[in-house]
Order: structure tokens, then sequence, then C-alpha cells
């Protein structure tokens, strides 16, 4: 039986003397690390220099999508980044539901993509199949994001997948991103600025060589089941209906379906998660609008816009610009109290901050990124506002994580307050606050414990692990307890493997994944041998690389202390009994994280016996 | 002519592309959407959905559907 799902090539591009190359992909190193997030990690770990500056030109961006991309399993499109980021200056992860992007570039031929170096000229990185060519981008630069995809595919037809960022990424504002086929983000933390740095306004792929199956007679039978399976799900219509509409009040379903037009799927799934809009009615009546989700367009809303029209607009105008809305929005509030308690001189400001207002935010959303008077200043995010208005400034500051503003808490704009593992993971994620890697049971809240253990099974967890999770679970004279640190680790370790086969992370598909599943799909895809243990075995290696990656950077135990802020009142709750939880408690959650992973407690530091046993000694 | 006559609804297609890998991988054993007899594009609130000459109308690909964009009838001489 011959290997199959892998495109068997890794693309290496260098924009500084344009050379361009086509390797052979490993496939020994593709086992050790799975696939998709997993090698792409391990060939970012090969490529980043230590003590790289983010935006220069040896900052690699490493692309890859798994063995599973271009099949028709459900949910497989999905695309990773992994690249030293200058919101976080940590190296992370980038992850994105591929759209169409991630079949075609897996049809091109490719299992990765490097790109490093810097174009003299502003370029856009063309591969049809065979055909690598680095194309002159002059047309385009200066033109938003939306505004780049359509003219590529204006130029290229459908289907070409399109990877571009906006004005903020040529303008290197850290907090800009990039978007995959003009509906989908890739990279808050600042991808698109890592792509600006290096004159690069695109990446488009067109691919037509198949992606082959090597046991075809068991994968029929495994897949047959599985759709079966999602085909019976009593609330599959409910989901692909209203998605997360269903569980945001904030969004009145009629006024969804009022503006709905269609709902669009990453290749492959069934779900289908993203959306375009029309605005009915009003001022911006017609706007047609593209977005990985609705409720990401709300955005606004929840910083004071009245009109959710005027919202959408706002929405269309931050995505062009390839703005990230949400540290966008955070920034700016943060602004506003400053310029109220005069710590931004009135001099300075040259147009009122009001986040409740559409002609407000447009302006500085504009300033920003084309780095205008004090927008200049807020183009450097947080950090660089911290910088130029000092200790005062910090009164006032939201709770920051790694320079970055976390999305849920006390204090944010979505302030769900029990502690579980998406809390917990927005200070122990390396690329920054984000919560789509730390997925587990607690992301609905109080959840009886009893139902824990058979999401940990699905989830690959060794049952040796679970009394360390579940305390006093089967103990009745113990009190059960939930260690969420530790559990967090298995959140970790789901979204590895998941990333690694390359499907798609999001709860509405996930929840019909598990481990045992994905060791057999993996094995029918590929040809490899592949069973829960080693899928676990490859998950830790994996993950502990990107720490590897990150500790040779300098990440140290401090770059991951939790806020202060989300201890003061009214703070974070516990996840099982809803007391206030305690900052110490808090920190004992870390160090179990750190534990669990076999790290050193205290540190984080993988010991030199863990890095023995991964094999991961050599790096 | 095939067995099924299949009906399309443009408006619920999501672009997922689920019909154009079922189709090429039963006919070329490999997932290959640029050899499958349908072709669906969306791009923004448009669509299209097409089916190429060579299409013998089996129906494998409205079974993989799973938005209701595809239909199929069985054609009066098959019944
Ligand atoms: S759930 Fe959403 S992001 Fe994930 S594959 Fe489906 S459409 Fe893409
Ligand atoms: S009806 Fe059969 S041949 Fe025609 S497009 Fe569908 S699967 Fe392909
Ligand atoms: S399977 Fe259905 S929803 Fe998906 S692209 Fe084909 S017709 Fe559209």
């Amino acid at each position: 039986m011959s290997v199959g799902g892998f495109a068997d090539r890794v693309l290496h591009v260098d924009l500084t003397d344009g050379r361009i190359d086509k390797h052979p992909l490993d496939l020994d190193l593709a086992q050790r690390f799975i696939g998709g997030l997993g090698l792409t990690i391990k060939l970012a770990y090969d490529t980043i220099l230590p003590g790289t500056d983010p935006l220069s030109p040896e900052n690699p961006i490493v692309l890859g999508a798994g063995p599973l991309v271009g099949t028709n399993l459900p949910s497989t499109s999905r695309l990773y980044a992994v690249t030293k980021l200058p919101t976080s200056g940590t190296i992370g992860w980038c992850g994105s539901g591929g759209v169409n992007f991630g079949y075609l570039f897996k049809n091109a031929g490719y299992d990765h993509l490097i790109i490093k170096g810097r174009a003299d000229r502003p370029v856009y990185l063309k591969i049809i199949d065979d055909e690598v060519e680095i194309c002159d981008a002059a047309h385009l630069w200066g033109k938003g994001a939306e505004e780049t995809s359509e003219a590529l595919w204006m130029e290229l037809g459908h289907p070409t997948g399109v990877m571009t960022m906006g004005q903020a990424g040529e303008n290197l504002v850290p907090f800009s991103i990039a978007f995959i086929d003009r509906i989908a983000t890739l990279g808050r933390g600042g991808l698109g600025a890592i792509m600006g740095a290096k004159n690069l306004k695109a990446i488009v792929v067109k691919g037509t060589r198949g992606i082959k199956v090597a046991d075809r007679k068991r994968y029929k039978g495994l897949s047959e089941d599985f759709l079966q399976t999602i085909r019976s799900y009593p609330y599959l219509k409910e989901w692909q209906d209203l998605g997360l509409v269903k569980s945001f009040p904030m969004i009145p379903k009629e006024t969804y379906y009022g503006m709905k037009k269609r709902r669009i799927a990453c290749v492959s799934c069934p779900i289908g998660c993203k959306d375009v809009i029309e605005i009915p009615d009003g001022d911006f009546k017609g706007l047609v609008k593209c977005t990985s989700s609705v409720l990401n367009l709300y955005t606004p809303v929840l910083y004071g816009f009245k009109d959710h029209r005027e919202s959408i607009r706002c929405m269309a105008t931050i995505d062009q610009y390839g703005l990230d809305a949400f540290e966008f929005f955070g920034l700016m509030s943060f602004a506003k109290a400053l310029a109220d308690h005069g710590i931004i001189p009135p001099e300075q400001l040259d147009e009122e901050i009001a986040t409740d207002s559409l002609a407000s935010m447009e302006g500085w959303a504009r300033k920003i990124t084309y780095r205008e008077g004090l927008g200049d200043i807020l183009a450097r995010g947080f950090k660089g506002i911290l910088e130029e208005f000092g200790k005062e400034a910090e009164t006032y500051a939201p709770p920051l994580v790694k320079g970055m503003q976390p999305y849920v808490g006390p204090g944010a704009a979505l302030s769900w307050d029990l502690f579980g593992t998406m809390e917990l993971g927005q200070v122990l994620d390396p690329r920054g606050p984000h919560v789509g890697a730390s997925g587990s049971p607690t992301y609905f809240d109080r959840r009886p414990l009893e139902v824990f253990p058979r999401h940990l099974t699905r989830m690959g967890v060794p049952e040796e692990a679970f009394e360390r999770i579940l305390p006093g679970l089967n103990s009745p004279d113990q009190e059960e307890e939930l260690r969420v640190g530790r559990l967090l680790k298995y959140s970790h370790a789901w979204f590895s493997i998941l990333g690694s086969l390359g499907i798609c992370a999001r709860g509405a598909i996930n929840r019909f994944y598990n481990a045992s599943l994905c060791a057999q799909f993996y094995e029918a895809v590929t040809g490899i041998e592949m069973d829960v243990d080693q899928l676990r075995r490859r998950a830790d290696r994996l993950w502990t690389l990107l720490r590897m990656a990150n500790i040779r950077e300098g990440l140290d135990q401090k770059a991951e202390a939790l806020p202060h802020k989300w201890f003061s009142k009214p703070g974070f709750k516990r996840y099982t009994t809803e007391e206030p939880l305690g900052l110490q408690e808090g920190e004992e959650m870390i160090e179990d994280y750190y534990d669990e992973w076999g790290w050193e407690r205290k540190t984080g530091i993988p010991s030199p016996q863990l890095l023995e046993k991964l094999g991961l000694k050599e790096n | 002519m095939g067995k099924y006559e299949i009906q399309t609804s443009k408006a619920k297609c999501t672009g997922c592309l689920r019909c154009q890998l079922a189709c090429s991988e039963l006919y070329t054993k490999v997932f290959n959407p640029s050899q499958a007899r349908i072709r669906v594009v969306t791009s923004g609130a448009d669509c299209s959905i097409r089916f190429e000459e060579d299409c013998n109308d089996c129906g494998i690909c409205v079974d993989h559907c799973f938005f209701d964009a595809l239909t199929k009838t069985k054609r009066e001489s098959d019944k």
C-alpha cells in the first residue's frame, strides 16, 4: 500500500533572491509530527533563528495543511501558519478553516510552504500546480483585503485560493491579520504585518493534482458510518441554519434571517459556519459582507454601537484594512479612557474618540492603518501606548496577556466569568490570549462532573489521568473537584491532534470526532500505522517542541503570569462552585498545567528526560 | 440518460464541494474536484452550479450534499 493523504512536497520560497525550490516531504519527519500543525511547528522550529525580529526578512512564514486535507472527511480543510508574531513576540500558531485555499494548496501538490526573505517591491506569490511564480503586485498594493481578493479572482477566475492582507498589514500595524478567501481570518497577533514586512501582498493557489487515499475500502467503511452519525444528529439543521447565533441572544433571529444571504462552508464541511449577509435597509442598504461568523460583525455593538447596520458597515471597513477588530476596539476603549483623563493631551486628539460612533471608529481605523498623528502611536498596540504614556496609563489598561487583550474575562468584551480551560488557556497558549486551542467540556457552564469522563475519552485523555483531572469523582468520601490546569493540557493535546490531521477544531464539528477515530482515519488515508497512544505521544512531542521554540526566544513563566486585574472585583469564578477564584488558585492551575505535560512545575521548562523520551533531544 | 433527475437550489449551496469531492473520487479513485462532473462556484452572495457533459446522473453527488442544495428524483422510465 502506498502512502496517501500527503501531497509529498514542501515548497520553499525566498523572496529576497527569488529562489523557489520544491523539496520532497520527509516522510519520517511527517510521521513523527503527524503532519499539518505538528509538522508546521517542526519546520518553523528548524527555520526560525532564535531572537529574530518578527518583522525582519529572516522571520519565516511556515504554512501547512494536514494529510486529511483534500479528502471528503468532514471539515478537513484546515490551514495553519506558524511564525514569530509581532504583538506577542512569541512563536505561535495561526489557524483558519481553510475555505478553498486548504484543498487547493494540497491539490497543487504541497503539504507545506516556507516563505523567507523580503521582496524589493510589492509582490504576490502565484502557485498553479508545479508553476510557482513571484509576481508584481504594484496594482494590488494599497488595496483592502477584500478588494485584493476580488481583483485576484478577476485575474485568475475560480476556484483560486487567496490569502491576503489589507493596508494595515502593508503599514506594519502589529495587530493586522490575513484573510483566507476573503471570508476567514488568519493570524491574530500580526500575520498581516509579517506579510507586509515581506512586501508580500497575497498568496494565490490553484491545484488539480488530486489527493489519494491509501486504503480506499477501509476509508469508505469508516467515512460512511461517520457521515451517517452526523446526518442523524438531531441539531444538525439548527447548526447549519443558525450556528453560533443560536447561543447569542444579542442577535435576534429575525434580524439574522432578514439579512442572511448565504452560509459558506469550508471545503468538505457539512456544517458551514461562515456567513454572507446583506444589509436590507437603511443608509447602508445593499452592503454585502462576507464573514467568518455574523457574530464578528457585532463586535462594535459590544463596544456601544446602537445600530447593527452601522456595526456591520464599521466591520466592513476594519476588515478591508485588515485590522484585528477585537484588538482595535479594545485599544480604542483604552485610548478613550486616556483621553477622558487627560493622559492623552487634548492637542494630540485630532478627532474625538467615541467607541459607539461609526464616524469616529472609521476615522480612527483609518488613522491607525495609515499611521497618521496619534494613530501612529495607537498603531503600536497596547505596548506602544503604555511606552508612550507611561505608568499613569497603566491604571486604565485592560488586563493584558503577552501584550494583547484577552477575549474573555472581567473587563473584557465577553464577560464569561466561570474559569474553565478556555479562560485559563488565554495565558498558556504560546501565541497570546486566544481561546481556539483550549476547548473542553468547560465550554458549557456548570456541566456536572459525571459527564466529563466521556468527553475526556473522546479527546484522547489516557484513563490514568482521569483521577488527576477529576479527583474525588469515584470516592464518595472526597469532595469532587475539577483541575482546570490539568484538563487544559489535554485540550491543547486534542487541538494538536485535530490540527495535525487537518480537522477543524470548532466545537460544532470536532464534537463528532474522537481520538480513536482520528487514528483510524489517519491510517486509512495515509497507510501509516497509528493508534491513540501514538497520536498522544506525537501531540506531546509537537506541543512540547512549540514550548521549546518559545523558551529559546526567552519566554518564561513570568510572561504567562495571570493578569492581576482579573482578580480584583468582580473577578473570575470557579467553574464548579461559582465561588470567587483567587490568584493563588489560578497560579496553582498553571503549575498543574506544566506538570501534566511533564514540564518543570515552577518554570514550565521541559526536563531533559522528557525531551529524551519524546525524541526531542537533538533539537 | 441516468437514473435520476437532479434539481439544484443555489440559495442553499454553501460551496462545500462535497459533491465535487464525491463525484471525482467515484470516477477517478482520487479526490480531485477539478475532475468532477459537477462544478460549483460560490463567491459572496453569488453561486453557480453546473453539470459537465459527461455527468451520467448517477446521483451520488446528491447523497453527499448536506445542505439540500442538490436533490434527486427517479426518472419515470426507471420507476
Ligand atoms: S465549522 Fe466553520 S471553520 Fe470549521 S470547517 Fe466548517 S465552515 Fe470551516
Ligand atoms: S450525478 Fe453522478 S456523474 Fe453527475 S455530477 Fe453527480 S456524481 Fe458526478
Ligand atoms: S455539496 Fe451541496 S452545498 Fe456543497 S457545494 Fe455541492 S451543491 Fe453546494
